[in-house]
């Protein structure tokens, strides 16, 4: 090989107060190869990035790009020498228009706003990414995948040499990380070295050229994908073998209907979508993003309340017009968006696990009883093994995973017998995923309903009894899970094989 | 009707709206209060605003960038007391000369403020209110509670209100309503066509993602800030013309009256949307409010803060539920997708 590297990590340590995110890592990339670089969360991913933008500077060692040691003081500069990210959580600015977006940092544009050029080039771009998306919206209406479009026609105006995407396909259904793949290849032929951070490891293996696993903040091997296996690589990750989740083949014994949905619709949203769960039952709701799952989610949950259908709990029809008298009839829902949606970032655990239910814990003359608080809290952190120090720790400073399981335990303690997950796993990590999964199907073998939305689909099969596939805002189907395989459900998201099922 | 509603953009809705109220308010006001629809009337009130039109501009910038400048009042009294005191001095100043120290003493002041708020990070509000006072004592300070009189000034400056630049129809638009009105298309052109200044909406509407975008959030800001003082310091030299006399209460009170032209113009206070048309006709709009009350024989003219303070809010209010409803038709007619 005498390819010579793009980019390369030379012996870089960063340390944040006493704890060291990086050790001495090394790591080097070539033009045109996909590098997937996988590792749990808090294995150092993130900073590694960081550093990789600009956000960050190395404590020790150096980054070189094209055999050049250079310093990289911002993200400018790091775009500068050819090196832009997109992240898990798309960064978009809500007020500018598609186009004005993808071209924002974009300096070689000059000093003046040509916007019927701006407008035809954007045009351009996104047409080049196989996508339909007005260039002249503003992006305020968008959803997380056309959010993320945005992002990497951004990266793709600025003719970059390195990109990094960071968890690129958590929000994405299939068909759309397939496109994903197919740019990911168009950039790689071009000579584009394409640093691929994901937690699906299937993914990896469809798209990757070498794999480097990082563990506690240390380079642990690079291989090619060839030399790989996917138990050898979760191996490495964990430091431990951890068995892969199975694919479920029976549908757990469940006990009465508990929710009846019954033609449930949200004018111009969603329609006709009827379903009864039981005590104790999984169902999934899968279909591609933009088909109106969470929204069922939402209108269940009272928050874009329902303006057509019925919904029966436990035998009375229920009215679900706010949050609030969802909650009051059990039910809970546990958000895909974890910074808009679901916690108070700069709180401590604490105030995030008792927000749902302080009325537990008023003691004399209406006040908090702190003491209760702390002990709750702290019970959850043991329950569901969250990561922090203490149940002080504000909840930005733990990981995705952990964040996830904080939101759970806030709806954990309302006692509710209907549970609502919208993504459950998205941006985390496979040992935190797996644990997630347990806390759902023995949530479930206590008694509980739960409805899972998903768009991952090894998800979906490991824990559904049943799985209702949504597509563009109608009920697809309801596939038994001894029925339901990946081309099944794909087969009635896409509305490709029109074979109906039962 | 909804088809219609949903297609014009919400940003041009607002501003029909906007020109909406401010012709139904000269037509309340000119069946209240006799010869209103006047030369003089058009007269008074264009001056007026010309006084307040650069501070809201500037204003209206440092808003996007989720800031707010509550120092300005303070800011426009100094440059007023300063300049005049520089000129009683220097009789023989170009007027330009003038005019540009007027604008760098804003800009300085304007530069501390900016100076704290992006790398000192204390939130603006607390800044802000910290140097609306601190400008103020150093006001007082340095006049030793003397007052700047029209006699002191050189003529062209003492001249400069009565000046007029075209009379269309029996008005006259005076010379320092154009200084204001360029200031404010300046500003709009260089907010629609610049690379530059477009970073104030990025800024605004999402800060992390600006700094992921490689701008540099910071300089944006203390730009902002900065430019909001030079504007005030034009404002503080219109002031200056116009009033001739200047004492240490000069500008006072004009933060509020620039938040609230800001505000009704249709500028989001959270940031990243507002056009500097809309800040002109929000301007107009509060004085020409507050013009009329003072000639209106029902209300006290005690009322016209208390006024102004429920503007701002019914505007915020009106626009929370109109974005809201309008959002809401939008989703309705969008369909799945």
């Amino acid at each position: 090989m005498t390819v010579s590297p793009i980019l390369e990590l030379r012996g870089v340590s960063k340390s944040f107060a006493a704890t060291a995110a990086l050790r001495d890592m090394s790591l080097s990339v070539l033009p045109g190869e996909v590098h997937a670089i996988v590792g749990e969360n808090g294995a150092g991913k993130s900073t590694l990035i960081k550093i990789m933008t600009g956000v960050y500077q190395p404590d020790a060692g150096e980054v070189v790009v094209e055999g050049r040691p250079v310093v990289l003081r911002s993200t400018q500069e790091a775009q500068g020498a050819g090196i832009a990210a997109i992240y898990q959580e798309p960064m978009v600015f809500p007020d500018l228009d598609v186009a004005e977006n993808i071209f924002i940092s974009n300096r070689a544009k000059g000093a003046v706003m040509h916007w019927g050029a701006l407008y035809r080039e954007a045009e351009a771009i996104v047409a080049q990414l196989g996508v339909a998306l007005d260039v002249r919206r503003a992006a305020s209406g968008l959803t997380l995948a056309e959010q993320q479009t945005v992002e990497i026609a951004r990266a793709l105006s600025l003719q970059v040499k390195v990109l990094i995407m960071d968890e690129p396909t958590a929000s994405l259904s299939a068909h759309e990380v397939a496109r994903l793949m197919t740019i990911a290849r168009a950039l790689k032929a071009q000579g584009v070295a394409v640093i691929y951070i994901s937690h699906r490891l299937d993914e990896i293996f469809r798209i990757a050229d070498r794999v480097t696993v990082i563990r506690d903040g240390q380079h642990i091997s690079t291989r090619p994908i060839a030399e790989v296996t996917e138990d050898g690589m979760v191996a490495e990750m964990v430091g431990r073998a951890l068995e892969s989740f199975a694919m479920k083949t029976a549908a757990n014994p469940h006990g009465e209907v508990l929710l009846s949905v019954q033609g449930l619709g949200r004018a111009g949203v969603f329609h006709g979508v009827s379903f009864d769960l039981a005590r104790g039952e999984v169902l999934c709701l899968a279909g591609l993003v933009g088909a109106r799952r969470t929204d069922v989610a939402l209108a269940l949950f009272g928050i874009a309340p329902a303006t057509e259908g019925r919904v029966v709990l436990d035998g009375r029809e229920v009215a679900l017009t706010t949050p609030r008298a969802a909650m009051d009839h059990g039910i809970a829902y546990v958000s895909e968006d974890r910074r808009k949606l679901g916690l108070a970032m700069t709180l401590p655990i604490l105030a995030n696990v008792s927000l749902a239910s302080l009325r537990k814990l008023l003691g004399a003359f209406g006040l908090i009883d702190r003491k209760a608080e702390r002990a709750m809290a702290e019970g959850y952190r043991r329950q569901l093994a969250i990561r922090a120090p203490d149940v002080g720790t504000e909840v930005s400073k733990l990981s995705g995973g952990n964040q996830q399981k904080v939101m759970l335990a806030k709806w954990l303690e309302t006692k509710p017998r209907v549970l609502i997950f919208d993504e459950p796993t998205r941006g985390i990590d496979v040992g935190a995923k797996a644990e997630v999964h347990n806390i759902i199907r023995h949530l479930a073998a206590e008694g509980v309903a739960v409805l899972v939305i998903s768009s991952d689909l090894p998800e979906v099969l490991a824990l559904a009894d049943r799985v209702l596939v949504m597509r563009e805002g109608r009920q697809a189907g309801i596939l038994l899970i001894e029925q339901a395989s990946q081309e099944r459900v794909i087969g009635l998201a896409t509305g490709q094989g029109e074979r109906t099922a039962a | 009707m909804s088809g219609l509603l949903t297609r014009i953009s919400p940003q041009t809705l607002r501003l029909v709206a906007l020109a909406l109220a401010l012709l139904a308010t000269i037509l309340f006001f000119s069946t209240q209060i006799d010869g209103y629809l006047s030369a003089r009337m058009f007269n008074r009130i264009s001056t007026s605003a010309a006084v307040v039109l650069p501070v809201a501009v500037g204003q209206a910038i440092v808003i996007m960038t989720r800031n707010i400048d509550l120092s300005i009042g303070s800011t426009v009294g100094v440059v007023a007391y300063l300049t005049g005191g520089f000129l009683g001095s220097h009789p023989e100043l170009h007027p330009a000369l003038a005019l540009a120290f007027a604008m760098g003493v804003g800009g300085l002041a304007g530069a501390i403020n900016g100076v704290l708020v992006a790398w000192g990070r204390v939130p603006s509000i607390i800044v802000t209110l910290g140097t609306l006072a601190l400008f103020r004592t150093f006001l007082v300070e340095v006049s030793d509670a003397r007052t700047i009189t029209t006699a002191s000034l050189p003529q062209w400056l003492v001249d400069l209100p009565q000046a007029t630049v075209l009379s269309v129809g029996g008005l006259d638009v005076r010379v320092t309503v154009v200084m204001a009105v360029v200031a404010c298309a300046v500003m709009g052109l260089a907010l629609g066509r610049l690379r530059a200044a477009r970073k104030f909406y990025a800024v605004g509407s999402n800060p992390d993602a600006a700094v992921m975008a490689g701008i540099n959030a910071k300089r944006v800001v203390f730009v902002a800030f900065m430019l909001s003082g030079a504007l005030a310091g034009l404002s503080g030299f219109i002031f200056l013309a116009k009033f001739g006399n200047i004492t240490v209460v000069a500008g006072m009170g004009m933060e509020l009256k620039s938040v609230a032209a800001v505000v009704v113009g249709g500028v989001s206070i959270l940031g990243g949307s507002g056009t500097m048309l809309g800040v002109l006709i929000g301007t107009v709009l509060v004085d020409t409010i507050d013009n009329s009350l003072t000639r209106w024989a029902l209300v006290s003219e005690f009322w016209r803060d208390a006024l102004l303070g429920m503007l701002i809010m019914a505007a915020v209010t009106v626009d929370t539920f109109a974005s809201r409803s309008l959002g809401r038709l939008k989703a309705g007619s969008g369909g799945a997708g």
